[in-house]
């Protein structure tokens, strides 16, 4: 009976996340508000302990081979490489984010659905990933997508916040609207919607396979929104500005990876796409060179993550759309890597931007977005703050010895083992793009280490301990792994070779 | 033993980057005092794997079939330049104990300093291409942050940006190299590119050469990258003096040296890799003609005999390179760092701000002449000699022509070289400056290497038989110091180039008639207001240009890319439905 503790991830802290939110509203009287709410974020942080053991239980069996496979009713869920990566990458960060948001988020109106929705929209993605049918599928990534919008427009005070949530909800219904029809087209072509059975379906007669390719089509536009493939980010740059630090990072770090692998998982029901690797690396190419120019110019520090996250999509679609070319493993290992690294180079990026934004703006009572300009100087205040984002900005743009550096080269050898002249100019211009992105990352550590200051950080408050504590992890992690990355083995090989069966026929 | 002397040559600097770091920035002598003790290890270091070369690689680390072994050759070319990086750069950090003495993050800069070293010496040691990239990449980071240490002044930073972008767009020529050549043998050893050569298919081999090509022009800043290089001249001179003159710049003439055997067979490379050598001396070597700025100078001389190096490849000369690269980096360290304790001293980098200088500065005055007669080549200082072995080279297996103008690069060299030296130290003082005392340490470095000047050419001998002996692919010849001393004096050349040198040097007597270095003021005058060379040679014969209008196009369309952003519901939805459309009409239109 070992097979039955990996649906205890999920269920975890989705059944705790209610307790979370009552222990928050419980007990209304002003003097217990303290400790009350610090009861409430330990209760969270056990909902997420309470996932991350039977996570090491999964991965201990499923790394012995064994299947595991759980069935309710119609509620399909299997553990294979790509659900453990993705479950790692969501509990990894969630659990910084946690800990992270337990000072930045004290006090704050609404605390106790904040770590709610947190540990549901955690729970959801990890659902995602071990969806077994196509219909669940959708309603994992409902149940993220619900759970997020509340967290975007956290802030309900502020109109920008609001304006950023309302956009972000228009757009993920639109792509909703969309997936959920390119289901009907698939469940009325093949009368199934188990995504094991589909995939051996194979290929089908003339009539049919019109009518899949346009299930393809809406099913790529569908997940794409979530996923930030340009032109359909629109939603992406207010979004992860507006919403607080700690949900910048989820976003950015896994909800948009969460998109991009329910895209993968959909896509599999349609049968052999012969198009399919030109049109990923197209979007690959796109995203890569548009998140890179829009960041360029940017004088908001968080918009200016937002946008880089479409660039670093772009680099996992062009890993993906690679392997699927020629069932390249290392292009397959690479684009996952990479979005467990992303994960963490942004995750980092946007936490330690979280904390100076707390240092310099919240304390003081004040709610204005961070710009590049405030940064001046910064190091001498927050030295541990500036390395950390300094790292992560570093790894991001892929210098070695980080960890960006080690996924995206893992992507660029398997683009040139393809031997094809064009994938390897792609690869020529995405490497020209990450020396780019250069022109953008670089100035913000430059300011930061200026002499002079910024007048904004003269007045910045010093960061409790609980703010520094996953910088630091994270930072290690991203430094680690850029010397060592045969450390995720475990979790890329397994996840790559998965990509590739799934897109084998 | 090697094995433990490479982990040393990597780890002692930046462990010790890491301690100073920690120390902080209140406790300055403290860090002082540890850089230089971890920098004269590393170099201590540097010199005992002197007697552990082989041609055998060492094995570091297994590091699995995706990245490759993490391994390192100890042969010749690499050890040397180690060495050279190595003890310049403990000199240099030695140095920075006066020139930095009192400025702000010292950890910050010695940080960086030192974690370059250990760079350094991975660059030329590693025996694996992925981590060549992987060090290529530190050394250009480093160098970034250390142009842009005085990060208040927009103009470093400017310079900073400027060298990183253009070293790593040249800096994908590596990585797009490495990739064929693991595409196609499945390794990245560098044993294995020089071994299988002849076994890869002509256009994967043709691939890789010019795309490393790209990346050590980029690197050693030659036509057409060139233009990083002067404005690189906003980091403390110190920096200049070890990163853009005697070490990393030279990188990229290690890299062509290095795999010289495998690519000179390429149809066109070994011509390629000639006129880019040849452009960029002489080029640059009319660009320092016209500057008044002390170290863009230097700069511009630094890329003019880098060229010399990368024309003695491309000649087939691999030897006469390595030895120039050796004597270059002493002599033009030198130099920087001399015109580091002037600048110093006298608070400005304007050469016509100066003048007379010598008698104020004797010291200084007297190893900044030995560095300068070594640079424009007359003997016996160490840039004699092994300038003299590249144009012999060059007129032995070079074309005629391309021979021609080395030698009159050669004139040109002669010419500034005296102009900027007279117009520092001699003459009129034209401004009373504040000079300041040098320091001791200033003194004592800046001695050292002159001594170096006047003596690395007698390790000829020694070092053609550490190459010969440890690069089986080469072929080099062991060429003893007596050999050498012959073969200069008896060759031709030697004698055309004395001419020319002494034709340059009269050439600028001859032109002036009242005092010194008034006329050098007007012959600048005369250059930058008269004739439109002198417009050429300041915009770098518009290659500054050229690189900003690739700033201001890539600009103006992320302007323009704003634009579409409106951030209006309507707009967005629009791009759903047009994504849509386009892919479901991409998707049918192949059934």
């Amino acid at each position: 009976m070992n097979t039955l503790s990996f649906p205890w991830i999920i269920i975890g802290p989705l059944v705790l996340s209610p307790v979370v939110y009552l222990a928050g509203r419980l007990g209304v009287q002003e003097s217990s508000i303290k400790r009350r709410s610090s009861f409430m974020r330990g209760l969270a942080l056990l909902a997420l302990i309470s996932a991350w053991v039977p996570f090491v239980l999964s991965a201990r069996i499923f790394l012995t081979g064994e299947k595991q496979e759980f069935v309710v009713e119609s509620i399909w869920l299997r553990v294979d490489g790509i659900s453990l990566l993705l479950a790692a990458t969501a509990l990894t960060l969630g659990t910084m984010v946690l800990l992270f948001s337990s000072s930045y988020m004290a006090g704050e109106k609404g605390e106790e659905k904040y770590y709610a929705m947190l540990l549901v929209m955690i729970s959801m993605m990890i659902g995602l990933g071990c969806a077994g049918d196509l219909f669940n599928l959708w309603v994992w990534f409902e149940g993220m997508a619900v759970s997020s919008y509340l967290l975007v427009a956290f802030y309900r005070e502020q109109p920008a916040s609001l304006e950023a949530g309302m956009k972000y909800l228009v757009q993920s219904a639109t792509g909703s609207v969309l997936v959920l029809m390119g289901i009907a087209v698939v469940l009325s072509n093949t009368g199934t919607l188990d995504l094991a059975e589909l995939g051996n379906i194979g290929d089908s007669e003339p009539a049919n396979r019109m009518s899949l390719l346009a299930a393809a089509a809406l099913l790529i536009i569908g997940f794409g929104v979530k996923a930030a493939l340009v032109p359909l980010h629109t939603w992406l740059p207010d979004a992860h500005s507006q919403a607080p630090s700690g949900i910048s990072a989820m976003l950015s770090g896994v909800v948009i990876g969460a998109g991009l692998i329910a895209m993968l998982r959909a896509l599999t029901a349609v049968g052999h796409i012969e198009d399919l690797p030109i049109l990923l690396l197209g979007f690959g190419a796109v995203n890569t060179l548009f998140g890179n120019l829009l960041a360029l110019r940017q004088t908001m520090v968080k918009r200016m993550l937002a946008y880089s996250s479409l660039s670093h999509i772009g680099y996992i679609l062009l890993g993906l759309g690679i392997a699927m070319y020629d069932g390249g493993k290392l292009a397959a290992q690479g684009a996952m890597f990479h979005l467990f690294n992303h994960m963490l180079m942004k995750g980092l990026a946007f936490l330690a931007v979280g904390a100076l934004i707390y240092g310099l703006y919240l304390q003081n009572g004040n709610n204005k977005p961070l710009m590049i300009s405030d940064l001046a100087g910064a190091a001498q205040k927050y030295p541990l703050v500036a390395l950390a984002l300094s790292i992560a900005l570093l790894g991001l743009g892929g210098l070695p010895p980080l960890a960006g550096f080690m996924s995206k080269w893992q992507i660029f050898a398997g683009g040139f083992q393809t031997q094809n002249i064009w994938i390897m100019a792609l690869i020529i211009f995405a490497a020209l793009n990450s020396v780019l992105s250069l022109g953008y990352y670089t100035p913000v550590i430059n300011f930061m280490y200026r002499r002079s200051s910024a007048g904004i950080v003269l007045t910045g408050k010093p960061l409790p301990w609980m703010i520094s504590l996953p910088l630091v992890v994270m930072t290690l992690a991203v430094i680690v792994l850029g010397i060592a990355p045969g450390l995720m083995d475990w979790l890329t090989v397994p996840a790559g070779e998965q990509l590739i069966v799934m897109f084998r026929n | 033993m090697s094995g433990i002397l490479i982990t040393l040559l990597l780890c002692l600097p930046v462990f010790g980057a890491l301690i100073v770091w920690g120390t902080g920035d209140t406790r300055p002598k403290a860090q002082h005092t540890l850089a230089t003790i971890f920098s004269i290890l590393t170099a201590i270091a540097s010199f005992v794997l002197l007697f552990f070369t082989s041609s055998q690689p060492t094995v570091l680390l297994q590091s699995g079939p995706a990245f490759g072994d993490l391994i390192f050759a100890s042969d010749g070319l690499a050890v040397s330049l180690s060495v050279i990086a190595s003890v310049l750069g403990s000199l240099t950090v030695l140095f920075s104990v006066d020139y930095m003495h009192g400025e702000a993050q010292l950890g910050r800069y010695y940080f960086m300093m030192l974690v370059f070293i250990g760079a350094m010496n991975g660059l030329v040691l590693s025996g694996n291409l992925l981590f060549t990239f992987f060090f290529w990449e530190i050394t250009a980071l480093c160098s970034y942050g250390l142009i842009s240490f005085y990060n208040d002044d927009p103009k470093a930073v400017a310079g900073g940006i400027k060298a990183l972008i253009i070293t790593q767009v040249s800096g994908v020529g590596l990585l797009a190299g490495t990739l064929i050549a693991f595409a196609n043998l499945h390794s990245y050893q560098i044993v294995d590119v020089l071994a299988k050569a002849n076994t890869l298919p002509a256009s994967a081999l043709g691939g890789i050469a010019f795309c490393f090509l790209i990346a050590a022009a980029g690197k050693s800043a030659q036509f057409p990258f060139h233009t990083w290089l002067p404005d690189a001249m906003e980091a403390p001179t110190p920096v200049s003096a070890l990163i853009h003159a005697a070490t990393m710049v030279n990188a990229g003439v290690y890299l062509l040296a290095r795999f010289y055997p495998a690519f000179a067979a390429v149809p066109g490379w070994t011509m390629a890799v000639t006129l880019v050598g040849m452009l960029s001396a002489l080029m640059a070597a009319l660009m320092a003609l016209t500057t008044t700025d002390l170290k863009r100078t230097l700069a511009y001389s630094t890329v003019s005999q880098l060229g010399y190096m990368v024309y003695a490849v491309g000649v087939g000369a691999v030897f006469a390179s390595q030895f120039h690269l050796l004597s270059h980096a002493v002599f033009k360290a030198l130099l920087f760092l001399a015109a580091g304790a002037v600048i110093h001293s006298a608070g400005t980098r304007d050469m016509l701000k100066m003048g007379g200088l010598g008698v104020r500065m004797p010291f200084i005055r007297n190893v900044f002449i030995v560095g300068a007669l070594a640079l424009a080549g007359l003997p016996i200082l160490n840039g004699f000699w092994s300038k003299e072995l590249v144009l012999e080279a060059g007129l032995n297996h070079g074309p005629l022509w391309g021979y021609g103008l080395m030698l009159f690069g050669v004139g040109v060299t002669a010419f500034y070289t005296i102009r900027m030296t007279w117009l520092v130290f001699f003459g009129r003082e034209r401004e009373h400056l504040h000079v300041h005392e040098t320091g001791l340490f200033m003194r004592m470095v800046t001695g050292l290497i002159a001594l170096g000047t006047l003596t690395t050419w007698l390790l000829a001998g020694p070092f053609s038989v550490l190459l010969s002996r440890s690069l089986p692919f080469h072929r080099l010849e062991v060429l003893p110091t007596l050999t050498m001393i012959e073969q200069v004096l008896m060759a031709p050349a030697t004698w055309f180039a004395l001419i020319v040198i002494l034709g340059g040097v009269g050439i600028w007597i001859v032109t002036q008639r009242r005092s010194m270095e008034q006329q050098s003021i007007e012959f600048h005058d005369a250059l930058s207001t008269k004739s439109s060379f002198s417009a050429l040679f300041e915009t770098n014969f518009g290659f500054d240009w050229l690189n900003q209008q690739v700033i201001d196009w890539v600009r103006s369309i992320a302007m323009f890319l704003q634009k579409t952003q409106t951030g209006q519901l309507n707009w967005n939805i629009l791009g759903i439905a047009g994504a849509l459309l386009i892919v479901l009409a991409l998707l049918w239109s192949y059934q």
